[in-house]
């Protein structure tokens, strides 16, 4: 039986497992549904060109785990921010963990989907946002429709400044084989409101470690996940991804993001690893003087696949949107970034920018890019541009008439290559960490403080 | 303020196809339709050898399994190719001089601005001209083949160097490449032969002018450049089309070899009938061209694309050997309701090959603009560079300017870099002309002149002022 | 400290200086003057070790030491400082972490223990006054967006913060308006002791207002064709290149 089938199947088990009395009953049946139509794209599909998507996905995969894996807190207490006051919405091979978790209903709602989508007094706010912005031609998105229950629901009102960030952390135990986890998260900012968000992926095994996962057998989880964001009118978001897996998981990311006007979004993905990580970040500006940050670094070694596709949508006027992406690429891995700009007729005066620089240092490692516009409004500033290639000679000659050996002086451009991307990071706890996380990922011993 | 922008919106739509009209000549035309008769018909009717029928034969039986592709960003009715005639020459094709030729014919080309006897005088530029797809006057030709140089129809060609045709056809663009690629292997009316002979530089610009006068007629160009060693050949090709109300096809293909140290350089200016303001007529202009370099060879495209109501189009170079160089530099210009995707390939095989793209798409009235192009660097390409620029600029609207470039690289010593702008002419601009006295029209067609200057100037002088009228033309009054 | 002998070199096989010498002592301030396309930069270039150019004849001492086979960063660490005409932008490193590295870099070739934190805290303070550096500006990225002034003076910056005992200064003046130029003389006359030497190579003599040069060359086609004291930087400035 294909993946396919088996997962078609498989929706009668889930809906006995599941209240079919719920509010999304109908949209998991109608995704399903379609899902059995259109089935899994392959690279013939000019949306996934660049990424064999079906090396990961393999028959064997289930959506049901066998138990709950539990895992010891200093094993994870590094997957956190230290430092700072958070909530914590943790969920462990998809299964939320209450333990470490640290939810609130007082300002706002922090808490988890599937308790939103059982009370009744959530029926408004789900009903208006949930599955509004998915794309229901997307076959992922499709599959987590139909197999989503569980995941982070944020929703801040009316005049409310989040008081702390909140930290949605998805840990991997690598206690099973062959799972696909279907996380959903809805994230609502009403009017006038503000909130800062870390969503974290880590796996806590890599093959090597783990005698089950020694076993030549062993598949690594997919995880398969979905958010939909809402941000209405002068809300502000800073969003920040974190994929930092080791090489058996992969992760396949659609995330949805609506903005009403007066309304600014940043979000940073930062992609450090992965057997496959398939991210598709679409941004629909539905209102004026709209301001959407898309950032993302993305360092890989080894066999790791990594692919940015994003797509901003300007719908209205007076809009500006800005792109950056730069990845550094050895060994074996391949970095693929799509980044697409549509601007409507009735986009005037719209500032566009998207920016893909890469750096390719492994002798098999392989960048395709393909940062694309499409404008149909003429009074636009948009540009793009993108570069592949190695560092620069003349940078690299003055750090070296400064006294710097060749070695860390190609480190530190290496460095400074990534570390650019950081400026717009505002919380400095997050900065240090990821900063940190790059130095090690590009083996630089930085000589300053991070 | 000369113009509000609504008049000068209006004086564009009034802009009628300067070059359209039709010329009476009686053809001899084959009935419509395409099957494996029609396609030994036309080898027959031109007296080919066994072995150029078996090959078009085998191209019709794969383009019959194949499907017309949809993957470009424009929007057709698909031809109905039983609908189309595939064979028509004006009854008779050998004149001993001008004289002999069809004052019909002469009053037409004079009428373009290009008649045989002006061409004739003009400095260095031997003309074989194609009527109606076969060749009616050749030019020049003797004092070429002093040197060595075969240029003839690809017809003679065939029968005359059929070593050479045989050789080199379907090498560079294999039979099953694409759609229209074989389509035009098994029905190619005729075209262009050029063969330069190791270390010879072809002391003239060779040029061929294409027309399409036949109602109903489908094009079918074959062109075949080959270059051998270290020789050297300019290749212009150019074509107006009279206005017609049925859409017409055209589906070329052009091979060029660069042998090793060889340079090749083939420039088009390309005005087929656009269609009319509302978008009724104009050519379907798909084209499959492309390169293959050799060691230290080099082929540079340029293209001034101004007219067909769809193009289709992407002159590429195959970088196989060392050290060998691709350049493409493109201005495409839409209008009303225009559509044109258009770019490149650059496929790196070889070490130290370096590509250059320049486009510039200009959008007009309710036209689409797409720039699509492929920049490649193979695992063995090691030190490959391109450099790609690709900027638009949108006049009114209720146009359309995309780009979609891709990018493969899988050599870590590539060093390639992609910029593209979209900007509009500004307000600013115009009125600083305005101010130093220069009319909305001028300054418009100085601005957009400025915007394609890194094209233009790639172009062989009589081509650039050509050029540089057919984007006047093309644009005057497009914006306020 | 420095001295050259009959210096040929070359870049793309296009041979730009043809015969190059010159002999520079400790405390000693020496400007080289040309016209455009004269060799300026190409002598400054190879000085510092920029592999592009290739020396075809003759030999650069430093110290005593033939520095032909020497990288970039081994002639820096031995104390040979390049004020760079075009300073490159480097987005990513604040010019503060950027001078932190280069001299801990410096002082660990030398085989010297690293700055301590405090220590270089103060440097960075006392040097960024000298020249008149916003704090600010510190923690910019390395001179990106900088104006040309600020690549100016951030070069000299460096240089103080390096403490070299061989500068070289190329171009400094360019770009740089009047307020601007004397901080950056300033700064360079503070510098000056008894022990180093600097390289001042111009166009124009107007620095030379502001740094007094022990000897001035005139380098026309690769070669030096007139040597003299300051009086020869006037002189020049009146009658042109033309002439020698």
């Amino acid at each position: 039986m294909s993946l396919k089938e088996k997962l078609v199947s498989s929706f009668l088990a889930f809906e006995l497992d599941t209240d079919i009395m719920s509010k999304v009953h109908k949209i998991r049946s109608e995704s399903i549904k379609e899902f059995e139509k259109i089935g899994f794209p392959n690279t013939k599909d000019e949306y996934w060109k660049y990424t064999p998507i079906k090396k990961v996905l393999n028959e064997k995969l289930t959506l049901f785990n066998k138990k709950r894996h539990l895992i010891e807190f200093n094993r994870v207490k590094d997957f956190f921010l230290n430092g700072i006051e958070s909530y914590k919405l943790v969920f462990i091979d998809g299964m939320f963990d209450p333990l470490w978790s640290d939810t609130t209903h007082e300002e706002a709602d922090v808490c988890i989907l599937s308790s939103v989508l059982e009370k009744e007094k959530y029926n408004d706010v789900i009903f208006k946002y949930y599955n509004k912005l998915v794309n229901n031609k997307e076959s992922f998105s499709l599959l987590n429709s139909s197999f989503s229950k569980e995941g982070a629901y944020i929703h801040v009102p009316k005049n409310v400044v989040l008081d702390k960030p909140v930290e949605i952390v998805h840990i991997n135990t690598g206690g099973e084989s062959s799972l696909m986890l279907q996380p959903r998260s809805l994230i609502v900012l009403e009017k006038n409101s503000k909130a800062q968000i870390i969503e974290s992926h880590y796996s806590l095994t890599s093959k090597s470690e783990s005698s089950l996962n020694k076993a030549d057998d062993f598949i690594g989880p997919l995880t398969n996940s979905l958010t939909e964001i809402h941000i209405n009118e002068n809300s502000n978001l800073d969003y920040y991804k974190v994929q930092n897996d080791v090489e058996t998981s992969s992760i396949i990311d659609n995330t949805y993001i609506d903005q009403k006007s007066n309304s600014g979004v940043s979000c940073h993905t930062f992609s450090f690893g992965g057997s496959i990580v398939r991210n598709n970040l679409n941004f629909y500006q539905d209102g004026n003087n709209i301001n959407s940050i898309l950032k993302g670094v993305t360092i890989l070694g080894a066999n790791q696949h990594t692919d940015h596709h994003t797509l901003v949508h300007h719908a209205n006027p007076n809009c500006e949107s800005y792109q950056e992406y730069k990845g550094i690429y050895d060994d074996k891995s391949t970095g693929v970034f799509n980044g697409r700009v549509v601007v409507d007729k009735i986009a005037q005066k719209i500032n566009a920018f998207q920016q893909n620089n890469n750096l390719i240092i492994g002798d098999n490692a392989t960048v395709n890019t393909k940062p694309q516009l499409e404008i149909f409004a003429d009074d636009v500033k948009c540009s793009h541009g993108c570069t592949i290639g190695q560092l620069d000679k003349e940078a690299l000659f003055y750090l070296k008439a400064r006294g710097i050996n060749e070695n860390d002086a190609k480190g530190l451009l290496t460095y400074a290559f990534a570390n650019n991307v950081l400026e717009n990071v505002k919380m400095q706890v997050l900065k240090s960490k990821i900063k940190k996380i790059i130095a090690d990922k590009i083996g630089v011993n930085l000589g300053f403080e991070l | 303020m000369a113009y509000t922008e609504e008049e000068l919106k209006k004086e564009l739509e009034s802009q009628e196809y300067q070059y359209g009209f039709t010329t009476d000549i009686d053809s001899e035309t084959f009935p419509v339709g395409l099957n494996e008769d029609i396609v030994k018909a036309i080898s027959k009717k031109k007296n080919e050898p066994e072995w150029m029928t078996q090959w078009r034969l085998e191209a019709y039986s794969a383009w019959k399994e194949m499907e017309e592709p949809n993957w470009h960003n424009v929007k057709y009715k698909k031809p109905d190719f039983q609908s189309i005639s595939y064979f028509s020459a004006p009854k008779t094709n050998k004149y001993k001089s001008l004289d002999e030729v069809d004052p019909e014919l002469i009053k037409t080309f004079e009428k373009l601005g290009i008649s045989i006897e002006e061409q004739k005088k003009l400095a260095g530029v031997a003309v074989d001209i194609v009527m109606d797809s076969v060749s009616v006057a050749t030019t020049f030709r003797e004092t070429l083949a002093e040197k060595g140089i075969i240029f003839c129809s690809i017809s003679e060609a065939i029968k005359d160097y059929p070593e050479l045709v045989k050789k080199y056809i379907g090498k560079v663009i294999p039979r099953k490449d694409n759609y229209y690629a074989a389509l035009n292997s098994a029905v190619f009316s005729d075209g262009s032969f050029c063969y330069i002979p190791k270390g010879v530089k072809c002391p003239m610009e060779l040029s061929t002018y294409f027309r399409i006068n036949q109602a109903g007629t489908g094009q079918f160009e074959r062109t075949l450049v080959i270059a051998d060693e270290g020789s050297y050949v300019s290749y212009l090709e150019g074509c107006t089309a009279p206005s017609r109300d049925e859409n017409q096809l055209h589906a070329a293909v052009v091979e060029l070899i660069a042998m090793d140290n060889a340079e090749i350089k083939y420039s088009t200016v390309q005005n087929w009938y656009p269609g009319n303001k509302h978008g009724k007529g104009g050519v379907y202009n798909f084209v499959t061209k492309r390169g293959l370099c050799n060691t230290n060879s080099k082929i540079s495209w340029t293209q001034v694309e101004t007219g067909s109501a769809v193009t289709w189009k992407y002159p590429s170079c195959i970088l196989k050997g060392d050290n060998s160089i691709g350049e493409f530099y493109s201005i495409a210009v839409t209008n009303n309701y225009q559509q044109a995707d258009t770019g490149t390939k650059m496929i790196h095989i070889g070490k130290n090959t370096k590509s250059t793209i320049i486009s510039k798409g200009i959008s007009a009235g309710k036209s689409q603009n797409s720039y699509r192009g492929l920049v490649q660097i193979g695992k063995r390409a090691s030190n490959a560079r391109n450099f790609s620029q690709c900027d638009s600029l949108l006049m009114g609207n209720n146009c359309g300017a995309h780009t979609f470039p891709y990018i493969e690289a899988k050599n870590k010593s590539a060093q390639i870099e992609h910029e593209a702008t979209t900007s509009k002419i500004g307000e600013d601009q115009i009125f600083y002309c305005n101010q130093r006295g220069i009319d909305t029209e001028k300054a418009i067609a100085l601005i957009v002149n400025g915007f394609s200057k890194e094209v233009l100037n790639k172009l062989p002088m009589e081509f650039a002022v050509e050029a540089q009228k057919l984007l006047e033309i093309s644009l005057e009054g497009s914006v306020g | 400290m420095l001295k050259i002998e009959n210096l040929h070199v070359s870049i793309d096989d296009k041979e730009i200086l043809k015969g190059l010498s010159l002999d520079v002592k400790p405390g000693e301030i020496h400007a080289i003057m040309g016209p455009n396309g004269s060799g300026k930069s190409t002598l400054s270039s190879v000085i510092a070790g920029n592999e592009d150019y290739e020396v075809i004849k003759g030999n650069i001492f430093y110290n005593d030491e033939n520095i032909e086979d020497l990288s970039a960063e081994e002639r820096a660490n031995k104390g040979i400082f390049m004020s760079f005409q075009y300073p490159v932008e480097i987005p990513g490193i604040t010019v503060t972490n950027f001078i932190k590295t280069a001299i801990n870099s410096n002082l660990k070739a030398r085989g010297e223990k690293e700055m301590p934190a405090g220590d270089m805290l103060k440097k960075i303070r006392e040097k960024s006054k000298l020249l008149e550096i916003d704090s600010k500006f510190l923690s910019r990225s390395l001179n990106e967006g900088f104006s040309g002034g600020e690549k100016k003076r951030n070069e000299i910056f460096q240089m103080a913060m390096l403490e070299p005992s061989l500068a070289i200064l190329d171009e400094t003046d360019s770009g740089l308006d009047i307020d601007a130029l004397k901080i950056v003389a300033n700064g360079v006359n503070k510098l000056k002791n008894d022990n180093n030497a600097i390289i001042i190579i111009t166009h124009y003599q107007r620095l030379l207002d502001y740094i007094l040069p022990d000897f001035v060359h005139v380098l026309q086609d690769g070669k030096i064709t007139k040597s003299g004291d300051k009086s020869l930087a006037i002189e020049l400035e009146e009658k042109g290149y033309d002439w020698i």
